[in-house]
């Protein structure tokens, strides 16, 4: 279990690490479709905006804007990170891991403020099968990145204390490509959802 | 007071009450054995907090069998209440709880977790793998299943059973047609199921395609580990579009959006459509493991090697592909235009040619073998002809303008028991007979069991054959009862005695496995039915490693290769074993899952939110863990290797 | 692999930035529904398969085909889904 193939970078280096990498490759199939569904019910539910607002009504893209920015930024960043650990620089993992989440904080509070925003101009989860799905797809996303956050507070801590063995190289690399996929997820948000609602 | 009116059931009956009293008593009954056998500590040690895949297996497999029991009453009650006109022994609100509770339990709480305990015990035995790739994950796997099982079982007595149908449609389902929890029930208890399958999926591809044993390409590979794959790439991708489904349903029903309402923009047929998109790669997923136990089956007792194994795999690729291109053929009725109801015909019909080309390998593998007629071979050679009927008025309801005329009829309620029933439960059964010395290390007595398949083959064709007609003369699906004069009194009544040739065809199987627990020799041999593939090369009972040394494989059948050959699969010494260590952080995240699911269905959100904390600490504590399992070393391996070579 | 400058990340970065902008035009231009849709769509899929190779380092090791199979298969499904949903619910409702 232990043999560690040492031409390969540190987070591929056991067998175990190869295994848990693509078992979460698999996982994002699954959240593709996720996610597809999401899509498919917002097509579906898109102009089904009953006695309350449609998209081009309520969505500016300033925030939405802004928010696309820093989750592309904290992509390119968590990239800096992964690409300091297979150089081995533990201080500099750390600095662009907390970057990242710090970014991602960025985003969320953007966010939250959107929801807010949206439910004082009558846009609430209630008001139609529209807002529903909108705040939904939104919020599922939300959701992951909050998580993402915990989870990535979690692995900065772990580096500090223990420093860059091989397990932990593995989680943080696992995480990085959880953290790309959800850049991934937004873009598509992003496109189909604002810049297709306000054309 | 007004607190405890929430756990009221809504429409008690006396056999209700009488289930309360039962459920209470057995659970009392179980605690006052544990206690006083005191056997809690090996409760913990050896089941509750276990990641060892045959362990798991073997707990799925009691469940499943539990669940049969639950849903066969169902069953016998709707064919009781149906066997005559104008029945009373169950009204059309209880009727509607039974044909409800009936559908998912049975698809959801007894197929899923049998065809995962048989590709848990089975699928790392026959790649040479020690476990599969994520024992833990494995291990919360099973609990969530079972936590939602329960969770789901106990809404006849607290709070109320689902009575929406096993599809749960809106505005049905809504809250303004279904007021009582339970709906609630079904939402949350399928959404925690179906959590478990799902993390099963990504194991269990991860396992197949990760941790064969050198020498098994995927083309050397046993057809039951094929099948397995096949059936885990669709559960990987099917159920998070149920997972969103009932987020939406739960979100409608609990926190008042309009995803599937009737105003403000709510479209219901968008439930129906997400439902049916998982829904129907979920049959699937069911058949696919079935037809790989078909095919060990069919060639250990045939005597030969599975007809057209290129074939096979290509056909279940093929298969759980196109399972995502049809659904629709489950509402042709609902409105949409000729256009996109043909396109889903032709789907449809398509996916028959695969199954096709699988009867005829099967039928080609039997042709020039030497046929042993033991009772797993009995379920296969049955299945065939049995399923075959059913598969061809798949074939008529596939056809989107004739299928207005047999939609939601009976002939459709026959139609799918004639696939689920011959194609699933037949293999299951069978699959269990099989695997059973290697699991048990004794054998299910023959006799019983061939009366036992009797009863079932022929009853099943007299319960579920009339069916057909009475669909084609106008009897309705979830009609709980009809007058005279419609004349469906007769088959119905023909239905319901082969509904009791059913149940004491299942009572016989119990029976069988009463008696072989008693009577049956422990003496015997680890490859009793002289089959081909590598989990026969196994001691019994299987030691915790599996193997002590990897086999070394390198042809489709390397065991039976071997033995011809005389030649053995474990060359080499033995090293130490890394296994991973027990854990009862799966057993106590679930815990709180059910407690979670539990409040959630009666909107308490205090303890929705503490269990919610709960789960992440559990969550938590996993990333922060260092646990590196720990070694089997190679004196206890000589020792346990020694002691079960004796016998 | 070792170089000490991320150049493939900063290109990757800047590209999308750009893909970014491209994608921006449909709200400042007046385009036709479908000249918009392409836009967004190429646009949207590029940035996606940058992030996937790029990024995300997909064809990297010995399970790149399984990674890739697996990324393919889910995408396929998924457009089915969208698309499959659209034609039942919508276009192709009577």
């Amino acid at each position: 279990m232990m043999k560690i193939d040492n031409s390969l970078p540190l987070e591929y280096k056991t067998e175990q690490n190869q295994i848990n990498i693509l078992g979460f490759w698999i996982f994002l199939g699954a959240e593709i479709m996720l996610f597809g569904t999401l899509f498919a019910s917002y097509f579906t539910l898109v102009n089904r905006t009953g006695n309350g607002p449609t998209g081009a009504e309520i969505f500016e893209i300033t925030p939405v804007l802004i928010e696309t920015i820093v989750l592309l930024t904290s992509s390119f960043i968590i990239g800096l990170g992964i690409h300091a650990m297979r150089l081995g620089k533990k201080t500099a993992v750390m600095i662009f891991f907390a970057i990242t989440l710090l970014l991602g904080l960025v985003f969320l509070s953007f966010e939250i403020s959107e929801f807010v925003h949206y439910v004082h101009i009558g846009a609430g989860l209630q008001t139609s099968a529209f807002t529903a799905i909108l705040l939904t797809t939104l919020g599922i996303h939300g959701a992951h990145v909050t998580l993402g956050f915990f989870w990535g507070l979690f692995i900065i801590l772990q580096i500090k204390k223990r420093g860059l063995t091989p397990e932990i190289a593995n989680k943080s690399f696992i995480f990085s490509l959880y953290w790309h996929f959800l850049d991934v997820v937004w873009i598509f948000i992003f496109s189909f959802v604002y810049l297709k609602g306000m054309m | 007071m007004n607190f405890f009116d929430r756990f009221a059931i809504p429409h008690p009956n006396i056999a209700i009450y009488a289930s309360m009293v039962a459920i209470g008593m057995t659970v009392i009954a179980i605690i006052a054995g544990l206690t006083y056998f005191k056997k809690w500590g090996y409760l913990w040690r050896e089941w509750l907090t276990t990641v060892d895949h045959k362990r798991i297996g073997i707990m799925y497999l009691l469940s499943a069998l539990l669940m049969l029991f639950r849903g066969g009453v169902d069953a016998i009650m709707m064919r009781a209440q149906t066997a005559v006109p104008d029945n009373t022994l169950l009204d059309a609100q209880h009727y509607n709880e039974v044909f409800t509770t009936h559908g998912i339990v049975m698809i959801i709480f007894m197929a899923m977790p049998f065809i995962y305990a048989l590709m848990n015990f089975v699928v790392p035995l026959q790649i040479g793998a020690r476990d599969v790739a994520f024992p833990r994950l494995n291990a919360l796997s099973f609990w969530l299943f079972f936590m939602g099982a329960m969770l789901f079982n106990i809404s006849f007595v607290i709070g109320g059973s689902p009575d929406a149908g096993w599809t749960s449609y809106f505005p049905l389902a809504g809250n303004k047609l279904s007021e009582s929890v339970g709906t609630n029930y079904y939402m949350i208890a399928l959404q925690i199921a179906g959590l478990g399958t799902l993390l099963s999926g990504i194991n269990f591809i991860t396992t197949i395609l990760k941790m064969r044993a050198p020498g098994i390409t995927l083309m050397k590979m046993p057809i039951f580990t094929w099948s397995a794959l096949t059936a885990n790439a669709i559960v990987v991708f099917a159920f998070p579009v149920l997972t969103v489904a009932l987020l939406m349903g739960t979100m409608d029903r609990l926190f008042g959006t309009n995803f599937f309402t009737t105003t403000n923009g709510g479209m219901d047929m968008l439930w129906a459509n997400l439902f049916w998109v998982w829904g129907h790669p979920e049959v699937y997923i069911l058949i696919l493991p079935a037809f790989g136990v078909y095919s060990e089956i069919i060639s250990t007792f045939a005597r030969r090697n599975l007809y057209g194994y290129k074939s096979m795999v290509v056909s279940m690729v093929i298969i759980s592909f196109l399972s995502f291109l049809v659904w629709t053929h489950h509402f042709f009725t609902m409105g949409q235009g000729a256009l996109t109801n043909s396109i889903f015909s032709i789907t449809t019909m398509a996916i028959g040619i695969p199954t096709g080309i699988k009867i005829f390998n099967w039928l080609l593998t039997l042709w020039k073998g030497k046929i042993d007629f033991t009772v797993p071979m009995l379920y296969s050679v049955g299945f065939i002809p049995i399923f075959t009927i059913g598969g061809v008025t798949g074939v008529m309801l596939g056809m989107s303008a004739a299928d207005y005329q047999y939609h939601n009829t009976m002939f459709l309620v026959a139609h799918f028991h004639y696939t689920i029933i011959p194609g699933v439960v037949f293999a299951m059964i069978a699959g269990l007979t099989y695997w059973w010395p290697k699991m048990f290390g004794f054998m299910l007595n023959e006799r019983i069991g061939k009366w036992a398949f009797w009863f079932i083959a022929i009853s099943f064709n007299v319960t579920f054959f009339p069916m057909f007609f009475a669909g084609l003369n106008g009897q309705a699906r979830r009609m709980y009862t009809y007058s005279t004069s419609t004349g469906f009194g007769p088959l119905n009544l023909l239905s319901f005695i082969g509904a009791i040739g059913l149940a004491v065809g299942f009572g016989l199987l119990v029976y069988n496995i009463y008696y072989s627990f008693r009577y049956a020799s422990r003496n015997i041999s680890s490859d009793p039915w002289d089959a081909r593939s590598l989990e026969w090369a196994t001691h019994n009972p299987v030691p915790a490693y599996n193997f002590a040394i990897i086999p070394e494989a390198d042809s489709i059948e390397a065991f039976w290769d071997a033995k011809q050959k005389g030649s053995s699969l474990f060359k080499g010494e033995y090293k130490k074993i890394h296994m991973p260590n027990n854990s009862g952080v799966p057993f106590i995240m679930s815990c709180l899952i059910f407690t979670w699911g539990f409040s959630f269905v009666f909107s308490m959100w205090i303890p929705v939110v503490i269990t919610t904390l709960g789960v992440f600490v559990c969550m938590a504590h996993r990333s922060f863990e260092i646990d590196h399992g720990h070694y089997i070393s190679v004196e206890e391996i000589e020792e346990t290797e020694n002691e079960l070579r004796g016998a | 692999m070792k170089e000490l400058f991320p150049l493939k990340q900063v290109k990757g970065f800047a590209f999308s930035l750009i893909l970014t902008g491209m994608a921006l035009v449909v709200l400042y231009f007046k385009l036709s529904f479908t000249a918009g849709m392409t836009i967004l769509l190429i646009t949207a899929f590029i940035q996606a398969g940058l992030q996937l190779v790029v990024f995300m380092h997909a064809g990297e090791t010995k399970d790149k085909g399984a990674i890739y199979t697996n990324i393919y298969y889910a995408l396929a499904i998924a457009l089915v889904t969208v698309f499959g949903t659209l034609l039942c619910m919508i276009w192709g409702y009577a």
